[in-house]
């Protein structure tokens, strides 16, 4: 009965939408409106289903799940990993160059370019100017020049087209080859050592791209650009600007990219401010009578030439006023642009700015392409702002949104900038939010998939938790810190050791067994690695004495007595010694646990170590203990008993 | 105060906070000074610069005498009480550190003031050495002049002025030695005063104190070097180093990609794999460009030459509907094939109207051109 009832209910609702649509459908005789096909490129379709799935900071990143035992969890062994399996691709690439014949099948139709085994040149090889075009065209710097070379050898004439194309690729290089596309990990682990070495002149004066511009009779202005900017880009600034000057000579509009340079390397031109300043000026008036376009580039390169004048007051008005003037010109600054002028406002040993919260209001929930290079340096420069200079955690928390914001976590730069970012992060949020809603809310998501805490974040996480009492994390910390690869470290290890010993765990029984234990693995690490001859850590007295005051604490006696021989028979070898309460409570163990000899030795330990007390320990064991002939000989001999 | 503050900005550091706090010293000892001893004329006056000495000293003799005697003791009080306090600051330590230090670092202090007095006077424009010694007088007085008082240092020198009349004025340098003597001798007289230490403890101003200035980004005015921006035009452009450029900038947010997704944009935008949507056209770039119709409708290509009707009509229709149907050519082959076959009969026209496959009246193009040329 019940199934017909519901059935029959259903076929009344469906009676009733087949007579609303009819409806419907008489009543709205409008005609229909196809949308227009929008076209869709070859990857919109992973695209969007790339952005349904998110980041999950629990999970190891997607370069290393294919093996879950080989998870890394420290910055060494992230990197290891990554490069490991970036050789492996080095190593089939080499496999392929080595043997190309074995690689002439085509299995698949449309061929598919980008497996095809390179096309190799050699002395003897038959050279066209079309294959110059392509090698310029794929950016083989190295086979650009040799094929340039085969074809004046053959004496053919190329023309000026592909000649200058050559001359900005080798300018563009600096006549080196680059790292090849594939390489995304080399590139992600490397990018920060780049940049510092690339603060020299590193321009190979007299190369081939030299060659090719004398080698250009009457050089056109793309020319002139193209060498200069090669020039400035690696500071070969001094005839960077000769060459400038020439061209200015002539009357020729060069490129604005390569007035953008040469304001770019200012600094290197001129060593006063003001005359530095006047250069600059004097290039933007060049720019201007010669009536060419500025682009983000120059704003970009007046800013950075502001970055490096010094504190005063003028630079930072000029900087707001060159703002204004490029905002006129309907330039909108890029992120590379702020980046240039945090590090103007708020320097070190300048005066204190909050520029950044004005910066953030104009940036606040935007999302961002990259527009130039400098752009990945905004976010770890914007942290360690609201981190060293002004330590406002409301500013770090917008600029951390900000970074999650859209695809805008691409602009982290690489793996050294993101490790800076996050390590500004945590130290701003340590030190101003509650312990505990740090670790809940940042160190469970983000370690350690995410970030590895360097040393000084673990110290400092460590400093909360003694100043907020909460040693309930050291276990967690601990073992983070043995995975992070920190347990080598003396003022870590004294650090945990310290405040395991000082927190107050009697009546925490599962916490004092905790605390045995990490003592114990402490113990035995440095143990164990002893023989080890570099990054050797080695027993203190202090730290043997905190050890043996956790396991005395965790009732584990004999572990104590263990590293109370450890203490006797390193005596002259062990720096320090215990503190007296140790020594103190390892008698009172030996007392409970009717151990006489072991106490006479701790005793013995005790007065030779020059601590006074000894005599009341022996008293004590004395009193407490009925002592046999042969004992209390020995302690005689080392306490006066009478005495007491 | 200005002055001062120029003068301490030439200091090295450590020396000016130094010199700030016995200026600082100096007027709390004014004021306790001031509580001891009423005001009186003549101490006030002789507060005055030392050009005028003589005036003073006349004055100062007009005066009773009870006042010098009033001020020695008074000096001698101070001057004892000073000892006995230095004494307990005296430390055990290290003898000859405590005998040679502070006699070298007075000397290297006034010398650096003096430096610095004379650096500030040379500065500004004007007599230099009437300035110096105006800068030395406000430094070593910083009170106002009109104030009714008078610090110790001025004290003893109005009572030196008086003993020695006739001397002539004093060189600078000894003065500013003198002086600062005094002062650093003051200075080893432990802060007593609870209502100047505090003030000391707050120079270093924690940072939430700081009031921000307001920063407008784009509210300054303008460097004004490009005014008429429709005036401005792109200047040449650099294509390869651009396309550099330009990869090197997608290199820089290229990471390791993080999902199998983004791997596989990774690899079609490498080129390692067939595009999506997946179709079986893929890869046919050139014949895309290619509306089907001209693979299919090859008749029009007979038109301008084909006789309407007859054998030859029929033969190159048959041709057309096979090269219609088949996939493999593109259709330049295909035109190609029938232009094949115009030159072959455009080659053979005469004959072929002779055994009448083309019509009498019919004449093909090709062979008029042939004929032509």
């Amino acid at each position: 009965m019940n199934i017909s009832r519901v059935l029959s209910k259903q076929h009344h609702q469906l009676r009733r939408i087949k007579l609303w649509t009819y409806l419907f459908s008489t009543s709205a005789e409008e005609k229909i409106e196809l949308p227009r096909r929008i076209p869709r490129g070859p990857t919109d379709i992973l695209r969007a289903l790339e952005s349904t799935i998110q980041r999950d900071p629990t999970a190891a990143h997607y370069k290393y799940h294919d093996d879950p035992f080989l998870i890394p969890k420290s910055n060494a062994t992230k990197r290891t990993y990554a490069m490991a399996r970036e050789a492996g691709k080095k190593a089939a690439h080499w496999v392929r160059s080595e043997n190309p014949e074995l690689f002439n099948h085509k299995e698949c139709d449309p061929p598919i370019e980008a497996f095809f085994p390179k096309v190799v040149f050699d002395e003897n090889s038959e050279v066209t100017e079309d294959d110059l075009k392509r090698v310029i065209e794929k950016n083989q710097v190295s086979d650009a020049i040799l094929i340039n070379k085969l074809l004046a050898k053959q004496g053919a004439e190329i023309s000026a087209d592909t000649k200058q194309g050559l001359l900005e690729l080798l300018c563009y290089n600096n006549g080196d080859d680059t790292l090849n596309e594939e390489f995304i990990e080399e590139r992600w682990f490397r990018q920060s050592s780049r940049i510092r070495e690339r603060q020299r002149k590193i321009w190979k004066d007299g190369h081939v791209a030299e060659e090719i511009f004398i080698s250009i009779d009457n050089p056109t202005a793309e020319a002139y650009s193209a060498i200069i900017q090669g020039m400035a880009k690696y500071f070969q600034v001094d005839r960077a600007n000769h060459l400038f000057e020439e061209a200015q000579q002539k009357g020729l509009v060069l490129n604005i990219d390569t007035y953008n340079s040469l304001i770019r390397v200012a600094n290197f031109l001129k060593e006063g401010y003001e005359l530095r300043w006047t250069y600059v000026i004097n290039i933007l008036q060049a720019i201007n009578s010669a009536g060419i376009k500025p682009n983000l580039g120059t704003l970009n390169a007046v800013l950075h030439t502001l970055s490096t004048m010094g504190t005063s007051q003028n630079v930072k008005d000029l900087t707001l006023k060159t703002l204004r003037q490029f905002k006129d010109l309907g330039i909108e600054p890029c992120l590379g642009s702020w980046y240039y002028v945090l590090i103007t406002y708020c320097k070190e040993r300048g005066p204190k700015s909050n520029i950044l919260s004005y910066i953030l209001d104009e940036i606040e929930g935007k999302t961002f392409e990259i527009r130039d290079l400098t752009d990945t340096s905004f976010f770890v420069t914007a942290m360690d702002v609201s981190r060293n200079h002004l330590n406002d955690l409301n500013l770090g928390k917008r600029v951390h949104s900000l970074l999650l914001k859209g695809n805008n976590y691409n602009l982290i730069g690489d793996s050294f900038k993101e490790s800076v970012y996050y390590r500004h992060y945590f130290a701003l949020l340590l030190k101003n939010i509650p312990l505990e809603e740090f670790m809940q809310e940042v160190y469970y998501k983000l370690v350690p998939n995410i970030y590895v805490p360097e040393p000084s974040i673990m110290e400092e996480v460590l400093n909360q938790v003694e100043i907020n009492g909460a040693v309930e994390y050291i276990p967690k910390l601990w073992s983070d810190m043995i995975i992070f690869e920190h347990s080598n470290r003396e003022n870590l290890v004294n650090r945990v050791l310290n405040l395991m010993v000082n927190a107050h765990t009697a009546d925490e029984t599962d916490l004092a067994e905790k605390f045995g234990t990490i003592a114990w693995d402490i113990y035995t690490s440095i143990n164990d690695n002893e023989e080890r001859k570099y990054n050797q850590l080695s027993f203190t007295g202090d730290m043997l004495g905190n050890i043996m005051t956790l396991a005395l604490q965790n009732n584990d006696f004999e572990k104590a007595s263990t590293v109370m021989e450890k203490l006797d028979k390193g005596h002259t070898t062990i720096v320090g010694v215990p503190k007296f309460e140790a020594l103190s409570l390892f008698v009172d163990h030996c007392i409970k646990n009717k151990a006489p000899s072991k106490a006479i030795r701790c005793i013995q330990y005790a007065s030779d170590s020059g601590f006074p007390d000894a005599v009341v320990l022996g008293a004590k064991l004395n009193e407490q203990l009925t002592l046999d002939k042969n004992h209390l000989e020995s302690l005689s001999k080392i306490v006066d008993l009478r005495v007491l | 105060m200005n002055i001062t503050q120029v003068i301490l900005r030439k200091l090295p550091s450590s020396q000016s906070t130094f010199l700030r706090i016995n200026l600082t010293c100096s007027k709390t000892i004014f004021c306790q000074k001031s509580t001891n001893n009423p005001p009186s004329s003549s101490s006030s006056s002789s507060s005055e610069s030392s050009s005028d000495s003589d005036e003073i000293a006349q004055k100062k003799k007009a005066s009773k005498e009870q006042m010098a005697e009033k001020l020695n003791n008074l000096l001698q009080q101070m001057v004892s009480d000073d000892y006995t306090k230095r004494l307990d600051l005296a430390k055990p330590s290290n003898k000859r550190i405590k005998s040679r230090k502070p006699e070298e670092k007075v000397e290297s202090e006034e010398k650096q003031v003096l430096n610095a007095v004379k650096d500030v006077a040379q500065s500004i424009e004007g007599d230099s050495k009437k300035i110096e010694s105006e800068l030395l007088t406000k430094l070593l007085n910083p009170l106002d002049s009109e104030r009714s008082a008078t610090t110790l240092s001025d004290i003893i020198k109005g009572m030196k002025i008086e003993r020695e009349v006739k001397q002539p004025e004093v060189n600078r340098a000894e003065q500013v030695r003198r002086v600062l003597q005094n002062i650093s001798t003051q200075t080893q007289v432990p802060q007593k005063d609870h209502r100047v230490a505090p003030r000391e403890k707050f120079r270093p101003r924690p940072v939430e104190d700081v009031v921000f200035e307001k920063i407008d980004l784009f509210g300054s005015e303008s460097l004004g070097i490009f005014n008429d921006n429709s005036k401005l035009e792109d200047g040449p452009q650099l294509k390869t180093w651009s396309e550099l450029a330009k990869k090197d900038l997608k290199l820089a947010v290229t990471h390791p990609p993080a999902n199998y997704f983004q791997e596989m944009i990774l690899w079609t935008e490498q080129g390692k794999i067939w595009k999506f949507p997946i179709n079986n056209e893929i890869g046919l770039d050139e014949e895309a460009k290619v509306y089907f119709a001209d693979h299919v409708f090859l008749e029009e290509h007979l038109e301008p030459w084909c006789p309407p009707k007859g054998p030859i009509r029929h033969f190159m229709e048959l041709v057309c509907t096979g090269l219609s149907k088949n996939p493999y050519i593109t259709v330049e082959t295909k035109k190609e094939h029938i232009y094949w076959y115009r030159d072959y009969f455009g080659d053979k026209e005469t004959l072929l109207r002779d055994v009448g496959a083309i019509p009498q009246d019919f004449s093909m193009g090709t062979s008029n051109v042939v004929d032509k040329e």
